[in-house]
C-alpha cells in the first residue's frame, strides 16, 4: 500500500499566508522526477503595489476533481491514494478543459507539447513517504509534509480539506490552514485582506468582508 | 454494441467484395481475420462509449462543425496537422528526442506491418505467379493485377520481408521505450500496467515474426508450425487486446486534431473576460461549453452574486483563494 493511502499518512499542507515568494519552490519543482525540467507550481504577486501577499499554488488534489470529469479524453486519472495524475501522455489532446475548468486554477497546458501537465505532489518521492520537492526546500513552511501530529506539535491552526465555490465544495487531499475549523468559502478572498498587510487589526474595519 | 456489430459486418462484406467471393482468401489466415474481427468489434464499441461521454460528445461536435464551417482553409490546416502531429509526430519530440525517435519506429513499424497484414488476412492483397516462371510474382489488388517483379530481387526481398522490416523497426523502439521505463525514477513511479504490457505484446509480435524468417533461412524450417502458432496466438491476443489497453490512444489521439480546429474556431471569435480582472483568458466559446459540460458531468459552480467560478481566469482564481485563505489565519490578532 502506498504510504499515502495509509492511516497514519503524512498529510501535504499549503498555508498560502506564510509564502514569502522566495521561488525555491519553483526551482525545486523542476527537479522532480516525473516531470524533470518543467515546474508545475504557480507562484505570483496577489497585488504587488497594494499588499506583500504572495500567490502559491499546487494542486489540491481532489477528492472528486473537476478536471478528470470534464476531460474529453478521459485522461486524467486519479489513483487509488487519492492522487490525481498529470493527463496520461497517449491520451490528452490538449483541449485545455482541464485549465480552465480547475477551480484552483492548477493544469497547465503545454502548447508545444500538446498535454496537459501538472504538479502529481511529486509522486516519484510521496509514494516513498519522502516530501515533495516544494515542500523540502520552503523555508518559511508555507509548503508542509508531515503527520497531523507533527502538525498539531508545532504550528498553530487547524488543518482544513473542504473549499466552498458558490455552491460547489470541494475536498481535497492537500489541506490548508485557517485558524478555526470549517471550509474555506473562496469568495470571501475578493475582499479578505491578507493578515501580513495589517498584522494587528488595525485597519480591519476597513475591509468588511475580513470582518470577524 | 450496434455500431460494433455494423462494423464487423461492413468488414465482412469488404472481405467478401475484395476477396472476389472468397477466392483469394487465405484459409491459413483464418485465425487472423478472426481476431482482427473482435478488434474491429471492440474498438468500434469503446469508441462508441466514449463518444458518449457528455465533454466528448461536445468535443466531438464542435470538431466536426469547426471542419465544416471553416470550409477549405480548415480541410488545409487539418491536412497539414495530419502530417505534423498523426505522421511526424513533432509534439513528442518536445518531450525529448529519444521518446520521438521510439515512437516513430514503433508507429511506421506497426503502419508498415498494418498495411501488409490486413490486406492479405482479407484477401484483398495476393501474389501469383507469371506464367510458367516461378521466379516472377505478380501482386494483384482484388481482380486488379498491378506491377510483376523478380522474386529474388531487391523489390521482391523487400515485398516479401516487409513484416521482418517493420518487426525490427517495432523492437527498436520497444527497447528504446524499455530503457526509459526501467531506468527514469519518474515513469517507474507513474507506471501503469497497461505501459508494460502493451510493450510486451509488441515485443513478443515482433519476436516471434522475425522467427519465423530465422527458422526459414537458417534453420532449415526447423520449428516452423510451433513458430507460426505461436505468432499467430500472440497477434490474436494482440488484436483482442488493442480496444482496451493502451494501444486505443491510436484512435483516440487524432481527436486531436478536431480540437485545434476548434481552438481555432474559438479564437476567432469573442473571448471570455475574467469576471475578477477584465482580462480575456479563453475563447467564449469554449466556456460556454465547458459551463454547459460541467452540470451534466456533477458539478455546480454558480456564484450566489451570479455568474460561475469558471468565469474567472485561473490565475484570479489562485489569488482570490489565497486572500481567502490569508484572511482565515489570525496574525497577531
Amino acid at each position: 500500500m502506498s504510504p499515502l493511502a495509509r492511516r497514519d499518512e503524512k498529510v501535504f499542507v499549503i498555508d498560502q499566508s506564510r509564502c514569502i515568494g522566495c521561488k525555491a519552490c519553483v526551482q525545486a519543482c523542476a527537479e522532480c522526477g516525473t516531470h524533470r525540467g518543467h515546474s508545475m507550481i504557480h507562484l505570483e504577486f496577489a497585488d504587488r503595489g497594494a499588499s506583500t501577499q504572495t500567490v502559491p499554488m499546487v494542486c489540491m488534489h481532489c477528492a472528486d476533481p473537476t478536471c478528470a470529469e470534464v476531460c474529453p479524453a478521459d485522461a486524467i486519472k486519479q489513483n487509488e491514494d487519492g492522487i490525481v495524475q498529470s493527463a496520461l501522455k497517449p491520451r490528452c489532446i490538449a483541449c485545455a478543459s482541464c485549465v480552465l475548468a480547475c477551480p484552483f486554477g492548477v493544469p497547465k497546458l503545454m502548447v508545444e507539447m500538446n498535454q496537459m501537465m501538472k504538479c502529481d505532489m511529486c509522486y516519484d518521492r510521496t509514494s516513498l513517504d519522502l516530501a515533495p520537492m516544494c515542500a523540502s526546500v520552503c523555508p518559511s513552511q508555507a509548503l508542509w509534509f508531515g503527520t497531523r501530529e507533527e502538525f498539531a506539535d508545532a504550528r498553530p491552526g487547524v488543518l482544513i480539506d473542504e473549499f466552498l465555490f458558490g455552491r460547489q465544495s470541494v475536498r481535497t487531499k492537500v489541506l490548508t490552514v485557517a485558524r478555526e475549523d470549517g471550509p474555506l468559502d473562496v469568495a470571501s478572498g475578493r475582499t479578505a485582506r491578507a493578515w501580513q498587510d495589517d498584522p494587528f487589526g488595525l485597519e480591519e474595519s476597513a475591509w468588511p468582508g475580513n470582518a470577524r | 454494441m450496434r455500431n460494433g456489430l455494423l462494423a464487423v459486418g461492413v468488414a465482412l462484406a469488404l472481405g467478401w467484395l475484395g476477396s472476389g467471393g472468397l477466392r483469394w482468401f487465405d484459409a491459413a489466415l483464418a485465425g487472423y481475420l478472426l481476431g482482427t474481427l473482435f478488434a474491429i468489434f471492440g474498438t468500434v464499441y469503446r469508441y462508441s462509449v466514449w463518444l458518449r461521454r457528455p465533454p466528448t460528445a461536445r468535443l466531438s461536435r464542435r470538431g466536426w462543425e469547426a471542419l465544416r464551417r471553416g470550409g477549405w482553409p480548415a480541410v488545409k490546416q487539418l491536412l497539414g496537422l495530419g502530417v505534423s502531429n498523426l505522421a511526424a509526430q513533432t509534439f513528442i519530440r518536445e518531450r525529448s528526442s529519444s521518446r520521438w525517435v521510439a515512437h516513430q519506429l514503433v508507429f511506421w513499424g506497426c503502419v508498415i506491418a498494418a498495411a501488409i497484414t490486413f490486406p492479405l488476412t482479407f484477401g484483398w492483397l495476393h501474389f501469383e505467379s507469371v506464367g510458367d516462371d516461378a521466379t516472377r510474382y505478380r501482386a494483384f489488388v482484388g481482380p486488379l493485377a498491378t506491377i510483376a517483379f523478380d522474386a529474388r530481387g531487391a523489390f521482391g526481398w523487400l515485398v516479401f520481408h516487409g513484416l521482418d522490416v517493420a518487426a525490427i523497426l517495432v523492437l527498436g523502439g520497444v527497447f528504446l521505450f524499455l530503457g526509459r521505463r526501467v531506468r527514469d525514477p519518474g515513469a517507474i513511479a507513474v507506471e501503469r500496467s497497461t505501459d508494460f504490457l502493451a510493450l510486451a505484446g509488441l515485443f513478443a509480435v515482433s519476436v516471434t515474426g522475425l522467427m519465423l524468417t530465422v527458422s526459414t533461412l537458417w534453420m532449415g524450417g526447423r520449428f516452423y508450425t510451433f513458430l507460426t502458432t505461436t505468432h499467430a496466438l500472440t497477434v490474436i491476443l494482440g488484436l483482442m487486446y488493442l480496444p482496451f489497453g493502451k494501444l486505443f490512444h491510436v484512435f483516440q489521439r487524432p481527436a486531436n486534431l478536431g480540437v485545434q480546429l476548434y481552438r481555432a474556431a474559438g479564437d476567432a471569435g469573442p473571448q471570455q473576460q475574467c469576471s475578477e480582472c477584465a482580462a480575456p483568458f479563453a475563447s467564449v466559446l469554449q466556456m460556454g461549453d465547458l459551463k454547459d459540460v460541467l452540470p451534466q458531468v456533477g458539478f455546480d459552480y454558480a456564484l450566489p452574486a451570479g455568474g460561475s467560478w469558471q468565469d474567472v481566469c485561473p490565475a484570479c482564481r489562485r489569488r482570490v483563494i489565497t486572500q481567502a485563505q490569508a484572511g482565515r489565519v489570525g496574525g497577531f490578532r
